[in-house]
C-alpha cells in the first residue's frame, strides 16, 4: 500500500503556505460568490416548488 | 512532542473508548440501514416484515443516539482539555461518567436485541423516538436514563475544568473550543428535560405497570421538545469541527472567532424552543402554538447560514494563502487530496442542500405535503447521516494520530472512503426525497398496497427504489472501508509516524473582538430558558387540561400523582 511519507502529513499548514495573508488583506469576494450563487439556487427552487404542489393542483399526501 | 496523547495519556484513553465505542455503533447501524434499504425496495428481504421494526430501532438508536453522542463526547474531552490546556480535574469522575453511559447502552441494547428473538421478554420495537402508545421493555427506557445521567455528568466534568480555569486565569477570554463545549452542554441540559420527564414520570411507570396509560399528546410534544434540540447536539461539534479543524486543513485561518461564539449562543437561545415544528400535523395543538414554532425555526437558520458564510470564508483563506486566486479559480488551490479536508467539504455541501429540504419541512403548509413520507429520512441522511456523520469520519483522518500516537494507514483510501459516502448519499439521498414527494410512506417494511401507486413527477418509482438500494450498498461499502482503514490505523499496521501538527492557528479576528457580555453563559442561559417558557408552557398546559397527566383513564397512583403535580402547572401557565 501507500508508504508512510504520504500520510506523514495530514494538513496544509505544514509547508505549503505561500503567503501569509492577515487580516486587513484578505477581501473573501470568493466567498461572495459562492453563497450568491447558492441563494440563486435556493431562489430557483421556490419558484420550482410553487408549479410543483400548487399549480399542479393534485391531491396532495394526507 | 506536541501530541495530544503524550501530554494527556489519561484523557486520551477516554476519548479513545468513546470514538471506540462510537464506530461500533455506527458498523452495527449501517448494517441495519443497508439491511432496510434492501427490504423496503424489495431487492432482498431477509428478515420478516414483523423484525422490520426491530431493525428499524436498532438503526435509530445506534445511529443517532449513540454513534454521534459517544463521538462528541470524545471530541469534546479532546476540546476541552486541550484548549485549556488542563488535565481532568478528577480522572476517576471522567471514567465514572464514561462507564456510566457504557451501561445504560449496554441495558438499551439488550433490549432492542431481544426483540429478535422469542426467548426472551426483552423487547423494544418503539424506533429512536420511543414515545407512546409504543411500549417497550422497562430496561429499555432505564437506559436511555442512564446513558443520558451519563452526559450530563460529562457536562459537570468539563464544566469543572472550566471553572477551575477561569479562577487561574481571571479577565481571560475562555478559548474558543472550551467556549463551545459550554454552550453546547447548556443547551443539552435545557434540551433534556422534556425527554427526561416524558420517561420518568409518565412512560417509565407506564411501561412498569404502575399506572394504566398516559397521555400519548403529552409524551410526544415532550419528546419533541427534546427531539428539535438534540440535532443541535450532533450538529454543534460538526460546526465545531468547520469551525476549528477545517481552515487548518485548508492552510488558513478561522474568519472570525467573535461570529462563532455568536452561533454558538444563538443555538443555545433557538434550539428548543422549535420543538413543535415536528408536530404540525398533530391534533390537539393549536395552530397558533405551531405558527410560534415555525417562527422559531426560521430564527433558527440564521446561524446556519452565519455558518456557512464564516467556514467558507475561512477556506478561502486558506486557498489563497496557498497561492489561489480569481472569483472561484480559488477553489483549486485547496487541499483535496486530504480525506480529512474533502470529507468536511462534500459534508458541508451537503448540508447545503439539505437546507433546501429543511427549509420545506419547517414552512406550515409545505410540511403536509411531505409529512411522514421517505423525504424525511431523505433529508436527515444529507443533515445527521452525511453533514454529521462525513465530518466526524473525515475528522477521525486528522484527529486519530493525535489520540493514539499512530499516523493513518493511507490517505488515498481515506479519500476513496469519502468520496464513496458522498456518492451513496447522493443516490439514496436524492431518490428518497423524490419518491416522498411522491408520497410513498417512510417507516414501512413494505410500501406496496394494493390499489394505491404512487405518481413521481420525474422518472419511475421502480427506479427510484433502484437507486435507493444502490446508495444503500455504496454507503455500506464506504463504512466496511472506514472500519477496515480505522483498524488498521488504530493497530499501526504500516507503522506510520503521526504527524506532529495538534496546534490550531489562531483566528484572523481574535476573541479579543468579541464582546464581553458573550461570556456571560448565566445570562443566555437565563434567556433561553424565558424562551422556552414563552413557547412551550401554554401548549403544555391545554394538552395537559384536556385529557390529563395520564389520559382520560385515571388510576388511583395516577390521580394521587396528578393531585401533587398539578398545582406546579398552574403555576407555570
Ligand atoms: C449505511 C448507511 C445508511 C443506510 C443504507 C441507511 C438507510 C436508511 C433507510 C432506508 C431508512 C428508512 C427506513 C424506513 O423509514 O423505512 C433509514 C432511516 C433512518 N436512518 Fe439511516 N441509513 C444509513 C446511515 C445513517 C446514518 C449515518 C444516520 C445518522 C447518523 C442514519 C439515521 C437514520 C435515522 C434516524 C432513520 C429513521 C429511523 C426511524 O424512522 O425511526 N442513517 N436509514
Ligand atoms: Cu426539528
Amino acid at each position: 500500500m501507500d508508504s508512510g511519507t504520504e500520510s506523514a502529513s495530514a494538513d496544509a499548514w505544514d509547508g505549503e503556505i505561500e503567503t501569509e495573508i492577515g487580516h486587513d488583506e484578505y477581501d473573501p469576494y470568493g466567498t461572495l460568490t459562492l453563497i450568491g450563487i447558492y441563494f440563486v439556487i435556493i431562489a430557483l427552487l421556490w419558484v420550482f416548488m410553487y408549479f410543483v404542489e400548487f399549480l399542479g393542483e393534485g391531491p396532495t399526501v394526507m | 512532542m506536541n501530541l495530544f496523547v503524550d501530554r494527556y495519556p489519561e484523557e486520551a484513553w477516554i476519548v479513545r473508548a468513546a470514538l471506540a465505542s462510537s464506530f461500533l455503533a455506527l458498523f452495527l447501524g449501517g448494517i441495519m440501514g443497508l439491511i432496510q434499504g434492501l427490504h423496503r425496495t424489495g431487492f432482498l428481504q431477509i428478515v420478516q416484515d414483523s423484525t422490520y421494526y426491530t431493525v428499524l430501532t436498532l438503526h435509530g438508536v445506534s445511529m443517532v443516539l449513540l454513534f454521534t453522542i459517544y463521538f462528541l463526547v470524545g471530541f469534546f474531552q479532546w476540546a476541552v482539555t486541550d484548549s485549556l490546556d488542563r488535565s481532568a480535574e478528577d480522572i476517576r469522575f471522567t471514567k465514572l461518567w464514561y462507564f456510566l453511559m457504557v451501561a445504560g447502552t449496554v441495558m438499551a441494547a439488550a433490549a432492542i436485541l431481544g426483540g429478535f428473538t422469542d426467548a426472551t421478554n426483552l423487547e423494544a420495537d418503539v424506533l429512536y423516538t420511543f414515545y407512546a402508545p409504543l411500549e417497550a421493555h422497562p430496561i429499555f427506557y432505564i437506559g436511555l436514563v442512564t446513558f443520558v445521567i451519563g452526559t450530563w455528568l460529562a457536562g459537570v466534568d468539563w464544566f469543572r475544568s472550566w471553572w477551575a480555569w477561569k479562577k487561574e486565569h481571571p479577565g481571560e477570554r475562555t478559548p474558543l473550543r472550551a467556549f463551545m463545549v459550554m454552550t453546547t452542554m447548556l443547551m443539552w441540559y435545557l434540551a433534556t428535560i422534556g425527554v427526561a420527564a416524558a420517561i420518568l414520570f409518565f412512560i417509565l411507570p407506564w411501561s412498569l405497570g404502575l399506572v394504566d396509560s398516559v397521555n400519548s399528546l403529552l409524551t410526544r410534544t415532550l419528546f419533541w421538545f427534546f427531539g428539535h434540540p438534540v440535532v443541535y447536539f450532533w450538529l454543534m461539534p460538526a460546526y465545531m469541527m468547520w469551525y476549528v479543524i477545517l481552515p487548518k486543513l485548508a492552510g488558513g485561518r478561522l474568519f472570525s472567532d467573535p461570529l462563532a461564539r455568536i452561533v454558538f449562543v444563538l443555538f443555545l437561545l433557538l434550539s428548543v424552543p422549535t420543538g413543535i415544528h415536528h408536530q404540525y400535523v398533530d391534533p390537539g395543538i393549536a395552530e397558533g402554538f405551531k405558527f410560534v414554532a415555525m417562527t422559531n425555526t426560521m430564527f433558527l437558520l440564521l446561524p446556519s447560514l452565519l455558518t456557512a458564510f464564516t467556514v467558507v470564508a475561512s477556506m478561502e483563506h486558506g486557498a489563497r494563502q496557498r497561492g489561489g486566486t480569481g472569483r472561484l479559480g480559488w477553489l483549486r488551490s485547496l487541499p483535496w487530496n486530504k480525506p480529512a479536508f474533502t470529507g468536511m467539504a462534500l459534508a458541508g455541501l451537503m448540508f447545503a442542500a439539505a437546507g433546501f429540504s429543511g427549509m420545506v419541512n419547517a414552512g406550515m403548509n409545505l410540511n403536509y405535503v411531505i409529512h411522514n413520507t421517505l423525504w424525511v429520512p431523505g433529508h436527515f441522511h444529507l443533515t445527521v447521516g452525511t453533514a454529521v456523520a462525513l465530518t466526524f469520519m473525515a475528522s477521525t483522518y486528522w484527529f486519530l494520530p493525535q489520540i493514539t500516537g499512530n499516523g493513518v494507514f493511507s490517505q488515498r483510501l481515506g479519500l476513496v472512503q469519502v468520496l464513496l459516502w458522498f456518492l451513496g448519499m447522493v443516490f439514496m439521498g436524492n431518490a428518497m426525497h423524490r419518491i416522498g414527494l411522491a408520497g410513498e410512506p417512510r417507516r414501512t417494511a413494505e410500501p406496496f398496497y394494493d390499489g394505491v401507486t404512487f405518481d413521481t413527477a420525474l422518472g419511475s418509482i421502480s427506479e427510484l427504489h433502484f437507486q435507493i438500494a444502490l446508495g444503500s450498498v455504496i454507503l455500506t461499502v464506504s463504512l466496511l472501508l472506514f472500519m477496515a482503514h480505522l483498524f488498521l490505523s488504530w493497530f499501526d499496521v504500516a507503522s506510520n509516524p503521526a504527524p506532529d501538527n495538534g496546534v490550531i492557528p489562531e483566528a484572523l479576528s481574535g476573541p479579543e473582538n468579541a464582546p464581553i457580555v458573550l461570556e456571560n453563559l448565566r445570562l443566555w442561559t437565563a434567556i433561553a430558558l424565558v424562551l422556552i417558557l414563552l413557547t412551550y408552557a401554554l401548549p403544555l398546559a391545554s394538552i395537559v387540561s384536556a385529557n390529563g397527566f395520564f389520559g382520560s383513564a385515571g388510576t388511583l397512583v395516577g390521580t394521587a400523582y396528578e393531585f401533587a403535580v398539578s398545582p406546579f402547572v398552574g403555576v407555570v401557565a
